[in-house]
């Protein structure tokens, strides 16, 4: 894989870079763009445009933090239960590869460790493998730290660091059983990728290896197409693990190696990055974003798209249970003083895939602020957010609340 | 005689401004030094001002952050981004340089 990796970063700068002392870039920084829908910088080229890699994209659906970090609008999320390709956010730790750097995408290989007989499969061999398509959430740890009151570092995002996606590739039972089963030492799934391997910088403070509990493979696929397309190089194509339920960060991209170990990795994004510590506090003994809790957060109306008419409104959303099955979810009208239940529309996708949800209200002129609070797994949307150094998993109702004014 | 009074008056309003100037434009050398050397910002970002072209972290011409912003992630580091400050890579002096430098480059 290595030698066929175009190296792009300038020669002189690599020995710095792979030095005792590494000096490397920031993954995603804080920025506040206070864009909305309606006054976004759309229309604007480059520097405000979207940067090259995700030309494709659908820039008024968009809201650009930086060049790596993009957010979706929250009423851009995609009223079809599924969230189109060129409205999905984007937010990546390494520099996406690029097609020259992947090469004959059904010679891409992932290695298989940690089991009875250990294996590199190409792509093309594991599309003989299996085959099967299931929906899931992607949504950033950070998702929501945006609404966080103390200085956090990292893209400010509200809403829009998540998606509902079909995926499509091959179970990842399958892979292990072509393998022999799991060693049975093992505890952790450990997923590795290689984006780090043209940037030439020091893997242990660069490779996105991620640990999740072994039990996740028996649900985890290996991805190779999204919403119905060969998995976009940007999205981390041309093979990527995906762990249903589990924060996006442990659907490792560009995928290079799975590896049942003994041990969760030890490069720094497993080590001491994701880890969801009390305000001025750090460390590896925090938990790691692995599981994603239930949340809601209404998509329309909202502030993004101007004031609305009064009459009949209809207040959509989406809801999601995490690991469990999303069981209902109520909206109000009034910041949470009184609530109704909301009707599941669209087909049910499983439990990984969220929910559409609409409730009919009448509204007269006036100002409103529209909350949802969804239920499953027997647990409820808290109101308040849990307060953590980085701004993770936040899933308190009030704050994904939208104020609205109808007139 | 009046003339004279109103050069008075109007160089001592001008001596703290041009040593302010002066301060500003050390505090942004100094920036820009740490920028492209003990740092090394450039390996990582792009940034016109400085004309580095890294493509690892954010454009920092896209992101325009706050002196605030880039103070605290130099500081406390994030994802591949070493902690400049609590690694001691940097002194609390070279931070206040490069974040001032980095900030007015972007915000003009």
């Amino acid at each position: 894989m290595k030698e066929r990796i175009m190296k792009k970063i300038d020669t002189s700068k690599r020995n710095f870079l792979t030095g005792s002392v590494t000096l490397a870039g920031v993954a995603a920084a804080t920025s506040v763009l206070p864009i909305s829908i309606v006054n976004a910088n759309h229309k604007d080229s480059s520097p405000k445009g979207l940067p090259d890699f995700i030309s494709w994209k659908d820039r008024n659906a968009l809201i650009v933090h930086s060049d790596k970090g993009i957010e979706t609008h929250r009423s851009a999320i995609g009223e079809s239960l599924i969230t189109p390709n060129r409205n999905i956010y984007i937010r990546n730790n390494m520099p996406t590869m690029s097609d020259t750097q992947i090469g004959d995408r059904n010679n891409w290989k992932v290695s298989i460790k940690g089991v009875k007989n250990p294996k590199t499969f190409s792509l093309a061999q594991l599309k003989k493998l299996g085959h099967t398509t299931m929906a899931t959430i992607l949504q950033c740890s950070g998702n929501g730290r945006g609404f966080f009151a103390h200085k956090v570092r990292g893209s400010q995002w509200k809403t829009g660091a998540a998606a509902c996606v079909l995926w499509t590739g091959v179970p990842m039972k399958l892979v292990v059983d072509a393998c022999g089963g799991v060693d049975k030492d093992a505890v952790f799934m450990t997923s590795a990728g290689v984006d780090h391997e043209p940037t030439g910088l020091d893997p242990k403070k660069a490779k996105v290896e991620r640990s999740v509990p072994k039990k996740v493979y028996k649900d985890a696929m290996l991805a190779w197409e999204m919403n119905g397309v060969p998995l976009p190089n940007a999205h981390g194509g041309p093979l990527r693990m995906v762990t249903p339920g589990y924060f996006g960060i442990n659907n490792v991209k560009h995928l290079g190696q799975v590896a049942f170990t003994t041990t969760e990795s030890t490069v720094k994004y497993m080590k001491s990055s994701y880890r969801i510590s009390p305000i001025g506090k750090k460390g590896s003994q925090y938990p790691s974003c692995w599981e994603m809790p239930v949340k809601s957060w209404i998509t329309r109306p909202t502030d993004e798209t101007g004031t609305v008419k009064s009459g009949n409104v209809q207040i959509v959303g989406v809801a999601m249970g995490g690991m469990k099955k999303v069981r209902s979810v109520k909206v109000s009208i009034d910041g949470g003083q009184s609530w109704k239940k909301a009707k599941f529309v669209g087909p049910d996708l499983g439990k990984y895939a969220w929910r559409q949800f609409v409730l009919e209200a009448n509204l007269t002129p006036g100002n409103y602020n529209l909350a949802s609070k969804a239920s499953g797994g027997g647990k409820t949307q808290p109101e308040l957010r849990m307060e953590n150094r980085r701004g993770y998993a936040h899933n308190g109702w009030k704050d994904h609340s939208v104020n609205i004014k109808v007139v | 005689m009046r003339i004279f009074k109103i050069f008075i008056v109007i160089l001592l309003f001008s001596f703290p401004l041009t040593i302010n100037l002066q301060a500003d434009s050390e505090k942004m050398a100094l920036g820009l030094d740490v920028y492209n050397n003990k740092a090394a910002c450039g390996a990582c970002h792009i940034l016109k001002a400085a004309a580095s072209e890294g493509n690892i972290g954010p454009n920092l011409d896209i992101l325009k952050p706050t002196e605030e912003q880039v103070k605290l992630i130099v500081t406390e580091g994030l994802g591949v981004m070493p902690a400049f400050g609590e690694e001691g890579i940097l002194t609390s002096e070279e931070i206040d340089a490069v974040s001032h430098y980095v900030f007015t480059s972007t915000n003009k």
